[in-house]
């Protein structure tokens, strides 16, 4: 009894802790790779003692100037709204990662301790519920602000985060055809199997367009560049205008935090989750743990290793795409609005359909 | 899921006829781009004649398609030839109308054929929720349609009005619906019959469903005291929709009375048919004398309809298949002559704040003689003279009244025709017996001329002979 | 295997629900305890880039706003249907896929009307 209760906060401490650093170290790798691509040098100025640990110190300078900033509430605006919208911002983005497993099921005396936080068999939709709430904080800052600029940047926020969370749910439509399964964690077990022997049969390789519609489509519902039109840095005033300190850190902390989560869900829904190529655990390989390759070769590995390498094929995984979201960040200049429209409507929406169509009719010859 | 078969199919052929025309009207307005010429009303009419072909093949079908929900018999198919006569003459009237008024909506004839196919699933529905799709997707395209002069004001104010009421109507009858499933247990009309038909057990739950089931009818159909909504809005929607919404959609709703009120809870008419008839008393008064005191002849028209809505409830009263088939011949008749009546009232019509005063009639009866001649059989029919179809109508339906003891509804029906012909023969006399004030000349193009003569052709062609459509909607009524 | 009251997803939920109310509510209330505050007219005034605001932003904004709204709801209406068609593809067979299709293309067209309707070009 109490020790599920220990078990679940272990395991939301975990997670909430993934994402916290996962955000910090962020707002580190940002600049740090931005510097990279520009030819500067980047943040290296904060130093406790001297020691600048690579710029690491400036996020850390940061968040303390956050904290310690006056919090404004506009006096001529909707205070409570006003006060709650940035708790929309980030709530969602923490409660969305409780569906996806993080690791294989653990056997520990007897008992099955799966690493996910929530078993849900609506996984998928619990994503996208929690992935549209994100919309309300922007909205109610615009609107709260009672600032024209505040109002307008809201509703270029909202139209575009609606518009591209239609792309986001037709491009999932394609897994959940091919995998039968809302449920990240029997998605992520059935992304173990092999197709025609040799090849892992990971979402992208059965769902390659869904990915390239949902990588951009996500990326748009985190409002960064090249979608940064809500609250473009650089010059375009939008909806945290009237906003100071932490409550206006916390829109951005949940922009990085969902740049973690986000890289979770692909990981989970398109690169097999913590799923290894050809490693399969003794259950699931007549008592032979270890790795199976197609050509026959046969490399045992105790059960413990598994989970540790799974778990950490995980991490890797998240990194990897984490890094991809920044690199196509500093890579790509913004979208006009005109264009950001006609791209969601006008072009993903008719190829998303197309791809439900093509997956539906293949997987009807396939199981013919 | 139930794997839907070629049967369920060929029982909504018409149905699906009409919604591939209204797909492919959209589809011509959107790729035209309002600049589609006559291609939008032929589309339409071809599509709504095809539909009507297929209701026609359909005849003779009896039974329930789509796992029960769906009735595909010949009283549907009946309804259904009717809705698509309706739609075709309206879309015969209105490039015309479009024109003089200015209005360049291409959606206009796509939300005709959407409100046609509502009206075609009400008509087979056999379950109540089937019901209610029919309906909202009839009244949501009616909504746009009441709107759709949108430089006017008081076609603005009709189509708000008509969304605001219309749809308060539709959450009291989906709220009867959902009371009536929470006592019952189904939605399905046949389960329900069964049920009242059984010894049931009339609870607060059962009495206020059917309550609000009743008032949500009252108002689509608009009977007195629920009909504050439709003057306003059969007089400032478009003229040619105010003639779709006040014959189309009412037939749509009476079908329906007829299947769950008339056949499903006619075990049960204990519980209903003492308010029923005083609706229909009440609708048919106060139709009638509010609408000798208008100044304006489509308002008249508006309030006559009204009363019309009160013959016909004498129909669901009398609850015999003769009142049944009555109520249907009434209906086709109907449709005809108030169409048409709404028709001739456009071309007639010399002012073009759209005001259709009484004035603006004197005299045409000379000066325009297809035009006086095409009224006159409409209203006298609307009066209910013979050999006119309204006479027969009227005739058919307070017999069967009298039949089943209603006498003192079919002497106020009587009493009401009464008052009726004094309003109705007032614009004869204007039409023929006054000068006419000035030269008048009218654009009459050949596509209305067709439509109205053909309108008044078959009003006296079924008054003529009506025994012969009563034939074929008896055998049809279930 | 002994089953506790912590293997219901609702529990579950509750306590995730609390964690991360509970780490943002320690931001929000961070932030507003150790900020320093000061107050004076023209701070309360809406920043308007440097312009001295005329009048309240509640004023009228764009249709088009709206008209996405409405396009949206249709739409995720639409991808609400498909999740559970997509979940039992297999189990519906050729009809249940036809059906959708059907579905798909009505929509499709009212897509494609919105587009020629210039719903989706701004200025």
């Amino acid at each position: 009894m109490w020790i599920d209760l220990v078990i679940l906060l272990a395991k939301i401490a975990v997670v909430f802790a993934g994402i916290m650093t996962g955000a910090f170290v962020l707002t580190w790798a940002e600049r740090k790779q931005s510097a990279l691509m520009a030819d500067r040098i980047g943040a290296n100025r904060c130093a406790i003692l001297g020691i600048k640990l690579w710029g690491l110190i400036n996020s850390l300078a940061d968040a303390l100037k956050l904290i310690f900033k006056e919090d404004f509430l506009p006096p001529k605006g909707l205070r409570v709204l006003h006060a709650i919208a940035p708790i929309f911002a980030m709530f969602p983005v923490f409660v969305t990662f409780a569906v996806l497993p993080f690791g294989p099921p653990l056997q520990i005396a007897g008992k099955e301790i799966p690493l996910q936080i929530l078993t849900l068999d609506i996984g998928l939709l619990y994503i996208l519920a929690f992935g549209g709430m994100a919309v309300y904080g922007v909205m109610l800052a615009g609107w709260a602000s009672n600032n024209k600029y505040s109002l307008l940047g809201g509703m270029r926020g909202s139209a575009q985060m609606i518009s591209y969370e239609i792309i986001i749910g037709l491009s999932l439509i394609g897994p959940v055809m091919v995998f039968g399964t809302l449920d990240p964690g029997r998605m992520v077990v059935a992304q173990n199997d092999l197709l025609w022997g040799w090849l892992p049969k990971w979402g992208i390789i059965v769902q390659p367009l869904a990915f390239l519609l949902f990588l951009p489509a996500a990326m748009a519902e985190t409002k960064r560049a090249p979608f940064d039109l809500p609250e473009g840095e650089s010059e375009i005033i939008g909806f945290s205008l009237e906003y100071s300190g932490m409550r206006w850190g916390m829109f951005f902390l949940g922009e990085f935090a969902e740049i973690v989560v986000l890289g979770a869900v692909m990981a989970t829904v398109f690169f097999g989750g913590y799923q290894v190529p050809y490693l399969f655990s003794g259950a699931e390989a007549a008592s032979l743990p270890g790795f199976h390759f197609p050509w026959g070769g046969y490399l045992p590995l105790g059960e413990w290793w598994i989970v540790a390498l799974r778990v950490l094929s995980f991490g890797f995984k998240v990194l990897c795409l984490m890094w991809l979201q920044m690199q196509i960040r500093w890579t790509f200049p913004r979208f006009r609005y005109d264009q950001l429209m006609r791209v969601s409507w006008r072009e993903m929406m008719p190829l998303a359909l197309a791809n439900i169509a093509v997956t539906g009719i293949v997987i009807m010859l396939v199981s013919r | 899921m139930i794997p839907v078969s070629l049967t369920d199919i060929q029982g909504v052929l018409p149905e699906t006829i009409v919604v591939i025309a209204a797909l492919a009207v959209i589809m011509a307005d959107a790729i035209r781009r309002g600049h589609s010429g006559a291609l939008l009303p032929v589309l339409s009419v071809l599509g709504l004649a095809a539909a009507g072909a297929a209701a026609i093949f359909l005849w003779g079908t009896s039974g329930t398609v789509f796992n029960g929900t769906v009735f595909a018999d010949g009283f549907a198919s009946f309804f259904k030839v009717l809705f698509t006569v309706i739609g075709i003459l309206t879309i015969l009237f209105s490039p015309h109308y479009l024109k003089i008024t200015g209005v360049r909506l291409g959606e206009y004839y796509a939300l005709i054929l959407t409100a046609v196919f509502g009206m075609m699933v009400m008509a087979s529905a056999a379950n109540l929720l089937m019901l209610y799709l029919g309906l909202e997707t009839m009244s949501i395209s009616l909504y746009v349609l009441a709107g759709s002069q949108r430089g006017d004001v008081k076609s603005a104010e009709a189509g708000m009005k008509y969304l605001v009421l219309g749809a308060f109507s539709s959450a009291f009858l989906l709220y009867g619906i959902a009371l009536l499933f929470a006592s019952i247990g189904s939605l399905d009309y046949e389960v329900i019959g069964t049920f009242f038909a059984s010894d049931f057990h009339p609870g607060p739950l059962l009495v206020s469903g059917l309550a609000l089931l009743m008032v949500g009818f009252a108002f689509k159909v608009a009977a007195v005291p629920f009909h504050f909504w439709s003057p306003d809005v059969y007089d400032g929607a478009p003229t040619t929709v105010t003639g779709f919404m006040s014959t189309g959609p009412k037939a749509a709703a009476f079908v329906a009375l007829i299947r769950v009120f008339g056949v499903a809870l006619a075990p049960a008419s204990s519980l209903w048919s003492g308010v029923l008839t005083v609706l229909a008393i009440l609708t048919m008064t106060v139709g009638n004398v509010v609408a000798i005191r208008q100044t304006s002849v489509k308002r008249m028209l508006a309030y006559s309809a009204i009363a019309h809505a009160g013959y016909l409830l004498v129909g669901i009263v009398a609850g015999t298949k003769a009142a049944f088939a009555a109520t249907g011949y009434y209906l086709s008749a109907y449709a005809l002559m108030n169409l048409g009546a709404f028709a001739v009232l456009i071309l007639l019509n010399r002012r073009d704040e759209g005001s259709y005063r009484f004035e603006d009639l004197r005299g045409m009866g000379f000066a325009h003689p297809l035009l006086g001649i095409t009224l006159s059989v409409f209203l006298l029919s609307l009066t209910g003279v013979p050999p006119t179809a309204g006479f027969f109508g009227k005739l058919y339906i307070f017999s069967a009244a009298v039949e089943q003891g209603h006498i003192v509804l079919a002497v106020v029906g009587l009493l009401n025709s009464a008052v009726g012909a004094y309003y109705y023969l007032r614009v004869i006399t204007l039409l023929y017996m006054a000068k006419p004030e000035g030269e008048s000349i009218i654009v009459q193009p050949a596509a209305y001329r067709f439509a109205l003569v053909i309108s008044a052709l078959l009003i006296l062609v079924i008054g003529i002979f009506p025994e012969q459509l009563l034939r074929v909607i008896t055998l049809a009524v279930p | 295997m002994d089953s506790s009251v912590f293997d219901n997803n609702l529990i579950r939920f509750l306590f995730l629900f609390g964690a991360a109310g509970g780490l943002v509510a320690f931001f929000v209330a961070l932030s507003a305890w150790l900020g320093p505050k000061s107050m004076n007219e023209t701070k309360a005034e809406p920043f308007e880039t440097g312009m001295i605001p005329k009048t309240d932003a509640r004023r009228p904004f764009p249709i088009k706003y709206y008209l996405v709204a409405i396009v949206f709801i249709v739409f995720d209406v639409e991808v609400a249907f498909l999740y559970p068609w997509a979940v039992e593809f297999r189990n519906l067979g050729a009809a249940g896929f036809i059906s959708m299709m059907i579905f798909l293309v009505i929509l499709l067209v009212g897509l494609f009307y919105a587009v020629r309707k210039r719903v989706f070009e701004w200025k």
